[in-house]
């Protein structure tokens, strides 16, 4: 049900072997892309302040590294970021099995989740505003565990619905109790 | 509604019969007082302490009249302002007594409470995962005792029942443990339940307790502050620097106390209906775990411990969460015991160990370090991260459980049924995938266990991973049996309604007529 991908997913040393994951929708790139930007830009405006206060010369104490370094350093950031967003969610991945649903992510810090279908307690599907321009969902399943942080975001809405349907039935027939 | 059907308490009858639709039950009237003493007692002190200042400052000259005029205020205002109290507190009092109705049926107990915000609680019986018999010292002077109904929410709402008569409080906990149980009702009186017997274990005496208190994590901590204390006095010469150090000496003081007074007369026993823990020197309390509600253990062991061979295990229960009221003891199974009483309370929480040598497969995981008894512990190439404990890092799984291991000085020990699984990650940061490591994580409920293997290396890594997913969807189907003493009928099969429908578009809750489902 995934998207046709025409570029490899990342993979990591860690991924289960034989398990064909899914990826998330690429608009999610173009989600993350502004959502980051518009708070880099946030942080921008705010460490820029003393470097206008400085140029117009109302506040001319002010030490020039410091001046030019902070804002250098947040657009550095920023960009670091914008380069591995792509990858980032190139490497979110989700796989269906029999009894449990993994979920993949990471470039550097690699992490895979599984959740037993028995164990869900509920489903949670959300939708921001940006999410819902580019058609997007997120999907967080929750067990009895606090540390079950499973979350999926940049499904296509319909791929979220399908999932949320998939997996309220799949955990109706392997229920257990806690 | 009607005020006929509310009956007041009965003492009377030995068993406990379940109620019906319209039988209601009130609280003692004492509760309120009980719970609200704190309030009265320091408007007493105020009002008392003012009016006896007045007696002294203004003198005592014989003349009732000047007395009133020195106190700055006539004995009329004062009368009036203690009248009104209370009054007030009378009133408060009578309608949050009148207003807290409960109700237990052979499914459900059932609360209610509140006088301008009314609260209908409901929890399902079979849903239970704990329940305590609390008595604070108040309440034992009065002989009351409250009762708490865990069920699994992460220890955010326990339903309670503060206060009733002691002997009531055990009569409901015997009545729902019971019910939960699903153990087959007497055919000649349907309704009627009676407390499970019971069989003691072990008992801490209080030396022991006290030992523990001071070779423990506090006495650590003190060292440090006096070792610091005179570093600070012997560089800087100025002796008075040790004043900053008497705060910190009355909070290590009050650890010692809480820790010593909480689990005081500690006592284990166990019944049909699950594990019973006592505890606590002036506020007791009595707490039963049902069987197969343990979602984790772990057993620990500080450094000074380990010249006693003392150990604190530690559990999770999903009612209890990270809760720490009472001193977070609550999350206690046994506070300080030698490895032949840990064995024996693993064996009541935990009776299938799933290998032929339990005592040496939990030594060599109490122990460590190495690879003896099938545990698997970190590679080489970890000991550039864990130069100490790589050889201790370890899991073993055996067929029922999945086994931790971790640490040096302070030693750990981690044990998850399979069927207590919850969900698994693995973890890998850039450093970990140089070295060839990986972290596995298994999430278990909310509580002080939170079971990891550090630093395996990749291999091993994703054969656990891929192999405690299994054995846990193995071990969930075999394990569905809620009701412990229900009889056997094959692989319990919930109804559709038991559980919270696992499809929610979203997290809130309404507060009133909350079904706790698990």
């Amino acid at each position: 049900m995934g998207r046709k991908n025409l570029r490899r997913q990342h993979s990591s040393a860690i991924d289960p072997g034989d398990v064909v994951f899914l990826r998330v929708s690429e608009k999610l790139i173009t989600a993350r892309f502004i959502e980051r930007g518009l708070t880099g830009l946030i942080f921008l405006a705010i460490t820029i302040v003393p470097l206008v206060l400085r140029l117009t010369g109302v506040w001319s104490g002010y030490p020039a590294w410091l001046a030019w370094g902070l804002p250098a350093v947040v657009v550095l950031s920023i960009m670091w970021e914008m380069i591995l967003i792509p990858r980032q969610v190139r490497a979110i991945g989700y796989a269906e099995r029999d009894d449990d649903l993994l979920i993949r992510g990471g470039i550097m810090f690699h992490r895979v989740m599984v959740v037993p279908y028995g164990r869900m307690q509920y489903v949670d599907v959300t939708m921001g505003p940006l999410e819902r321009m580019l058609g997007l969902s997120t999907i967080h399943l929750h067990t009895a565990s606090p540390g079950t942080n499973a979350m999926l975001n940049g499904l296509p809405a319909a791929e979220a619905a399908r999932l949320r349907e998939q997996l309220s039935a799949r955990g109706e027939a392997k229920l257990a109790g806690l | 509604m009607n005020a006929d059907m509310v009956q007041e308490q009965s003492g009377a009858s030995v068993g406990f019969h379940t109620d019906d639709e319209h039988t209601w039950h009130r609280v003692h009237p004492v509760s309120p007082l009980v719970r609200g003493w704190v309030a009265v007692a320091a408007v007493v002190f105020i009002f008392g302490r003012n009016s006896l200042e007045s007696v002294f400052s203004g003198g005592w000259d014989g003349n009732p009249g000047s007395l009133a005029q020195t106190a700055g205020a006539p004995a009329l205002v004062i009368l009036a302002v203690v009248g009104a109290a209370v009054v007030i507190f009378g009133l408060a009092f009578f309608l949050s007594w009148r207003f807290t109705r409960y109700q237990v049926t052979d499914e459900h107990v059932h609360i209610n409470s509140g006088v301008v915000f009314r609260q209908q609680r409901r929890a399902r019986i079979d849903r239970v995962q704990a329940i305590d018999v609390v008595q604070p010292l108040v309440a034992r002077v009065f002989g009351l005792a409250e009762l708490k109904f865990e069920v699994a929410d992460g220890g955010k709402s326990a339903l309670k029942l503060s206060f009733l008569k002691l002997g009531e409080a055990q009569r409901l906990r015997a009545a729902i443990l019971a019910r939960a149980s699903g153990a087959v009702a007497d055919p000649a009186s349907p309704g009627q339940v009676h407390e499970a017997p019971e069989t003691h274990v072990l008992a801490l005496k209080p030396g022991r307790i006290i030992a523990a208190a001071f070779l423990g994590s506090t006495t650590i901590f003190a060292l440090c502050v006096v070792v610091a204390g005179v570093v600070a006095v012997r560089w800087s010469g100025e002796p008075a620097i040790l004043v900053a150090g008497v705060p910190i000496f009355i909070g290590i003081g009050a650890g010692y106390w809480k820790a010593i007074t909480g689990d005081f007369n500690f006592r284990v026993a166990v019944s049909p209906d699950g594990v019973r823990l006592y505890y606590g020197m002036l506020e007791t309390r009595a707490q039963t775990i049902p069987p197969g509600r343990v979602q984790a253990v772990g057993i620990s062991q500080g450094p000074l411990w380990r010249l006693l061979g003392w150990y604190r295990v530690h559990i999770n229960v999903a009612g209890y969460g990270a809760d720490s009221s009472g001193h977070g003891s609550r999350t206690v199974l046994l506070p300080v015991g030698t490895l032949d009483e840990v064995m024996a309370v693993l064996g009541l929480v935990f009776p299938d160990p799933g290998v032929e040598n339990p005592f040496a497969v939990f030594i060599a995981g109490l122990r460590g370090p190495g690879n003896a008894e099938g545990f698997v512990h970190s590679p080489r190439s970890a000991r550039w991260i864990d130069p100490l404990a790589w050889r201790h890092n370890a899991f073993r799984a055996t067929d029922t459980a999945l086994l931790c291991r971790h640490g040096v000085i302070f030693r750990n020990l981690q044990v998850v049924p399979h069927e207590r699984t919850q969900s698994l990650r693995l973890r890998q940061g850039p450093l970990m995938a140089a070295l060839g490591l990986v972290d596995f994580e298994l999430h278990s409920t909310a509580g002080p266990v939170r079971p990891l293997v550090h630093h395996l290396s990749v291999e091993n890594g994703k054969q656990l991973f891929a192999e405690q997913a299994a054995r846990a969807a193995t071990a969930r189907r075999i394990h569905r049996k809620e009701k412990w003493l229900a009889p056997d009928a094959g692989p319990v099969i919930e109804p559709a309604t038991a559980v919270i429908d696992p499809v929610q578009t979203s997290q809130q809750q309404p507060t009133q007529e909350q079904d706790h489902g698990d």
